[in-house]
């Protein structure tokens, strides 16, 4: 039996007054799986991610992540297990105060690696998303699209278990969204669970992996909608 | 160690003005502390001068020899359990303390000046003053018997009232410094809370942001004490050479001087890594909710 990533047992959420968005979720991760999350709007993707990521506490039900309960985990835990976790969020959250390369070496400086390590780690990698010529920018003067492309790079800098992007094409060309899938293609390969939320058709047809689809509260896996040939990550 | 700044709080409007908060409340506390210091080292200046616990006044009458009665008193005084020394004050001290009293230019020679006897006790035994003054009473009726314990006793009392008050109010002073970094630090919290969300979100730890919070206030600390203090050192230094002028040396005694200048020294250093515990436990309480 492969080793679970994440786990979720019977997990049900609503937000105050609001209706359930979730109605008792049951869910297996496995280590080095690969899933498109996809499902109406407002069926609950972001939702589902940030249960995963440890922004959202659910309402009910248990998460198990990396084999850790985190139901009764005090706070000061949480962050050690995030460390694990790479997060493309849809809104970015980036900081607009440092510049774009000290965005994306912010993960690896906060597990303490050092400063001159880790900006060369992001410029490696800020090249590879075509973004070499913005090191020194500040976000504010980025178009969507760049921006998108520091929130994966700030995401995958430090190799994580589990990586979760929600709309991480949203942004971008074609051109570069494909280009963005065989990074995270990549990154599966070297062992990391992907969970990815989109509404890209084009994505979904080309990429021939499973799907969890949310509708109605519950959350179903799906097989690939196509078994097309997957591509070759470009080197 | 990573120093780098991931949250802008020397942007901090909020905070803007701790720094001239703290400076003024480290001037005003070292002065107290220094204050203290100088009412301690002036009581044990004082109790160490003071060494008659007891005055016997002998009056002398014109025409009665008083010489065998103050050899009797004396030998009264001398063998009373618990008194460890009895001395007639010389005639040319009593002249020199009258005229202190009332004037270099009056005839000392009119007056019939009383036989003072100055006596010390031995402070670990009790001394029967009832006794004594009744012994003596019974030599002669006008010998009087000046206690200058108790007023010696009150005027201490009040002088460690003042110390405990000052020690209090330096306290005060110290809280509220720390109440400003807890407050400002709070608000620091509140204006960078979805920054800090980001952090936390891609992993940073508490004591990684309380880290940024700490740094910056250990600096903007450490300037700020360090500025109130140097102000209250010329405030001192100051005052120390106008007391000088007043006659009041104890100021510039060496080693209370030492004692003052270490305060100054070592004030800044005291407050910014108070300030910085602080910053760490409101950051700590805080997210740790």
């Amino acid at each position: 039996m492969s080793e679970l990533i994440a786990q979720l047992v019977g997990v049900g959420h609503h937000y105050e007054e609001g209706p359930e968005i979730f109605k008792g979720v049951t869910l297996s991760i496995e280590k080095g799986t690969f899933h498109f999350l996809t499902g109406p709007s407002g069926s609950g993707k972001s939702s589902f991610l940030k249960i995963l990521y440890l922004g959202l506490k659910p309402t009910w039900g248990n998460v198990k992540l990396f084999g850790k309960d985190t139901y009764k985990m005090p706070s000061h835990y949480l962050p050690l297990l995030r460390q694990k976790i790479g997060v493309v969020f849809q809104e970015f959250k980036l900081l607009d105060h440092l510049r774009v390369v000290d965005n994306v070496s912010l993960p690896l400086r906060v597990r303490g690696i050092e400063t001159k390590r880790s900006l060369k780690h992001a410029r490696e990698l800020l090249d590879w998303v075509g973004l070499g010529d913005c090191l020194e920018a500040y976000p504010t003067t980025l178009s969507g699209g760049q921006k998108q492309r520091v929130a994966i790079a700030r995401a995958v800098i430090t190799r994580p278990q589990l990586l979760l992007a929600d709309e991480p094409t949203g942004n971008v060309d074609d051109d570069m969204a494909m280009k963005l899938l065989y990074l995270f293609e990549e990154l599966n390969k070297m062992g990391t669970a992907i969970i990815i939320a989109t509404h890209n058709q084009r994505i979904l047809e080309k990429f021939s992996y499973p799907q969890l689809f949310i509708k109605e509260g519950m959350i179903n896996k799906e097989e690939p909608v196509l078994n097309l040939p997957k591509k070759k990550a470009v080197s | 160690m990573n120093n780098r700044h991931d949250l802008p709080l020397k942007d901090d409007a909020a905070a803007r003005f701790v720094p001239a908060i703290i400076a003024l409340m480290v001037y005003l506390g070292t002065l107290c502390f220094v204050f203290t210091l100088f009412l301690l080292h002036s009581t044990h200046s004082w109790e160490s001068q003071l060494t008659t616990d007891l005055t016997i006044e002998i009056p002398v009458f014109q025409g009665i020899a008083s010489a065998p009665l103050e050899s009797r008193v004396l030998q009264v005084v001398t063998q009373t359990p618990g008194v460890q020394r009895a001395l007639t004050v010389s005639q040319e001290e009593m002249i020199h303390m009258f005229r202190s009293l009332i004037g270099e230019d009056v005839n000392i020679d009119s007056f019939s000046l009383p036989i003072m006897i100055d006596v010390s006790f031995d402070r670990k035994e009790i001394v029967d003053i009832k006794g004594l003054e009744t012994h003596l009473k019974s030599i002669s009726p006008h010998i009087q018997v000046i206690d200058h314990r108790a007023w010696q006793s009150q005027v201490s009392n009040l002088i460690h009232t003042s110390v405990f008050l000052a020690l209090m109010i330096t306290f005060l002073i110290l809280l509220a410094a720390l109440a400003t970094t807890w407050f400002a630090t709070r608000t620091g919290l509140l204006i960078h809370r979805q920054i800090i969300e980001v952090l936390s979100l891609i992993g940073a730890t508490n004591a990684y942001i309380a880290k940024q919070f700490q740094i910056n206030t250990l600096k903007h600390g450490f300037i700020a004490s360090s500025i109130g203090s140097f102000f209250a050192f010329v405030t001192f230094f100051g005052l120390s050479a106008l007391f000088e002028n007043e006659n009041f040396s104890v100021l510039l005694h060496s080693s209370f001087f030492f004692s003052a200048l270490s305060v100054f020294i070592l004030a800044p250093f005291v407050t910014a890594f108070l300030m910085m515990v602080s910053a760490r436990f409101a950051v700590m309480k805080a997210l740790n909710l």
